[in-house]
């Protein structure tokens, strides 16, 4: 592997990204700017989008990929990247729906297991990666097949149940608002706070230099190890809500949550690489393509119009920022 | 710096990889013989040549410092066209040179993206990926995918030479043909720079961009053909023929104990990664376990097959 003799490539040392919660305005504008006109032009194709539950079927169907989006900008903030998110999604996504049939209410201690088993599974990729120095690429490409194994062993085809206090809990209102959009609230101010937390701070610092950060005294082996961990929690979670969403367990629903989970990254503006950008972004950059996919389909669209136009937007977005800020030109690795 | 390569250290991760591929197959056959069948054996290196031709496009690009994750949607163009064309009374060869020629251009439109407009290669290729895939998407939509499978693509995936199936021997002149360029040539010599360190190689005078986005083209090319090569083996196309390819080949490079960072490894390791993992995929008969095991044995040995890589190196380097 690279680190037994391939010699560091020369970095430029940009200046550490702690505490820098704003970043660049002008790029985020680009984000917003088309989040802002999907949102106009889905409404204008079908007016009934207005109603406040109709957006809330959106956000609902976002959020399992709202989940893995804040697990693969964690993973890639740290400096790596995690291609197990969506499997470890599947693996709880089918322990959802097969150990929590029994129970009555929310209060099922399976519910614990399935978080930590999110914790652990992240937590090898971590070990892996800053203790055992495998490259993230290699380590987690293992893992995902290791957790994809994982998931066919507790259901083969599609089945069980979730249920039902899941399903409502997911599919229902809160106060009279659909419950998605306090689920939603709840993710963005939980990352809100952790960025600022001190594990948060030491997450940007790692993925920005690590030598740096090591000489500044960072246990950057423990920030790697629970950056992992917590993207396998999120995407744990994410495996619950979908189990709630759509009430039965798929084995191999992770897959289709992968590649799209980099491209919110991207579009979201958080450099690959690390030290940049955050959940926010990515957040916003999976609403956009939600609703980008749900624009095509209330036009009647074929699928294919979806697909090119997600690549088409990812493939603009990067090249339109680097037209904007030259100065992120090909600094993602 | 060190040199970029003594025999001993680059080598040692290749015999390596080779001995993972041979444990596999001996424990395999040991546990039932049958594995070793003349009929099982020629079913196995086909199969190992879809992979092993796929791959040599990703080892090429992964040594430049790159990713290409377009890979899968490269082969399914090369399928789905293959039969729309031909169906459509297409000549075979137009057809085959015409996607032959789509392939490279899809390839040089990823190594201009990131190369001069400096877009991240996962970014880069996972866009033109998915804009092919919408455009398998619509192309499929009118076609019937099992017609006009034309017989050159049939012959090179079923044909037989003195017992050697076709496509193995093709790969086996590809590989001593890619190991000469790699090692031989300056072009070669050339990757390697640029995979080990891009600054220093573009100051001792390395056009980097234009060594960096023909591997791309190579890689649009290497897959193609796989799709071709694989069309004519299953004796239809569909979208998503080559999705298993995507991770596939870069595990095969990563089991071939190349860097996956670029500037390391051989592609002999990576046909040897493409064997060991066609090996532990046609487990499932012989071990009698589910698909899941499979899956998660396959991942053990992606760990393991990197972790001897790796530990061959040290040891090369230790005794020196």
């Amino acid at each position: 592997m690279a680190d037994t003799a391939t010699p560091a490539p020369l970095q430029t040392r940009r200046p550490l990204a702690v505490g820098r919660l704003r970043g660049d305005l002008r790029t985020h504008g680009l984000l917003l700017g088309l989040l802002a006109a999907v949102v106009v032009a889905n409404v204008v194709a079908q007016p009934s989008l207005l109603d406040v539950n109709q957006i809330g079927l959106v956000v609902q169907i976002a959020l399992p990929a709202v989940l893995v989006g804040f697990a693969q900008t964690i993973a890639v903030l740290s400096g790596g990247l995690d291609l197990s998110v969506g499997a470890i999604l599947a693996v709880s996504n089918v322990l959802a729906a097969t150990w929590l049939s029994g129970a009555a209410n929310g209060a099922d201690w399976h519910l614990v297991l399935i978080l930590l088993f999110g914790l652990a599974a992240g937590a090898v990729n971590g070990v892996l990666i800053a203790v055992f120095r495998f490259e993230a690429f290699v380590a987690t490409l293992a893992t995902w097949s290791v957790f994809n194994g994982v998931a066919l062993t507790v259901l083969d085809t599609d089945g069980g149940l979730a249920p039902t206090w899941l399903t409502t809990l997911v599919t229902g209102q809160t106060a009279g608002i659909p419950t998605a959009y306090w689920i939603l609230a709840v993710v963005l101010v939980v990352w809100m706070h952790l960025r600022r937390t001190r594990f948060g701070m030491q997450l940007y610092a790692v993925g920005s230099d690590e030598e740096r950060a090591r000489l500044s005294g960072i246990r950057v082996t423990r920030v790697k190890i629970a950056a992992f961990a917590l993207a396998g929690l999120a995407a744990a979670i994410g495996g619950i809500l979908l189990a709630g969403a759509t009430s039965t367990g798929q084995p191999t629903a992770g897959n289709s949550y992968i590649l799209p989970s980099f491209a919110a990254v991207v579009i979201g503006g958080t450099r690959l690489g690390g030290g940049a950008g955050g959940v926010g972004l990515t957040t916003a950059a999976v609403l956009l393509l939600v609703l980008l996919g749900n624009f095509v389909a209330a036009l009647d669209l074929d699928n294919w119009v979806a697909v090119v136009a997600t690549s088409g937007l990812l493939i603009a977005v990067v090249a339109l920022r680097a037209l904007i800020d030259p100065a992120r030109r090909g600094d993602e690795a | 710096m060190r040199r970029v390569s003594t025999h001993a250290a680059r080598n040692a991760p290749t015999l390596g990889a080779f001995a993972l591929a041979a444990a596999v197959f001996l424990f395999a056959t040991l546990y039932k013989p049958a594995f070793a069948s003349g009929g099982n054996l020629q079913q196995l290196l086909v199969f190992a040549s879809f992979l092993g031709i796929a791959s040599l496009g990703q080892f090429v690009v992964i040594l430049a410092g790159g990713f290409d994750l377009s890979v899968p949607w490269l082969i399914g163009f090369g399928g789905v066209f293959l039969t729309k064309w031909t169906s459509g009374g297409m000549p075979d060869a137009v057809a085959i040179l015409l996607l032959v020629a789509c392939g490279a251009g899809i390839g040089l439109a990823n190594g201009i993206g990131v190369t001069w407009l400096g877009i991240s290669p996962i970014v880069m290729t996972l866009g033109t990926g998915g804009v092919l895939n919408g455009l398998l998407l619509y192309a499929g939509l009118n076609s019937s995918q099992n017609a006009g499978v034309p017989a050159v693509a049939e012959s090179l995936a079923e044909g037989r030479l003195a017992g050697i199936p076709v496509l193995a021997i093709a790969w086996l002149v590809l590989a001593v043909a890619a190991g000469w360029v790699l090692v031989r040539t300056s072009y070669g010599r050339r990757l390697y720079a640029v995979g080990m360190n891009d600054r220093a190689a573009w100051k001792a005078g390395v056009r980097v961009a234009r060594v960096r986005a023909l591997t791309y083209v190579i890689s649009g090319v290497c897959a193609v053909v796989g799709g071709i090569a694989l069309t004519g083996y299953i004796g239809l196309s569909y979208v998503d023929m080559g999705s298993p390819y995507l991770f596939g080949s870069i595990a095969a490079v990563a089991v071939g104990g190349s860097s996956v960072l670029g500037g390391r490894g051989s592609y002999w390791g990576t046909v040897a990664g493409a064997l060991t993992l066609t090996f532990i995929s046609a487990l499932l008969p012989v071990l009698d376990i589910g698909a899941s095991w499979l899956q998660i044995f396959y991942g053990g040995v992606i760990i393991l097959g990197v972790a001897l890589s790796r530990y061959m190196t040290r040891l090369v380097e230790a005794k020196r």
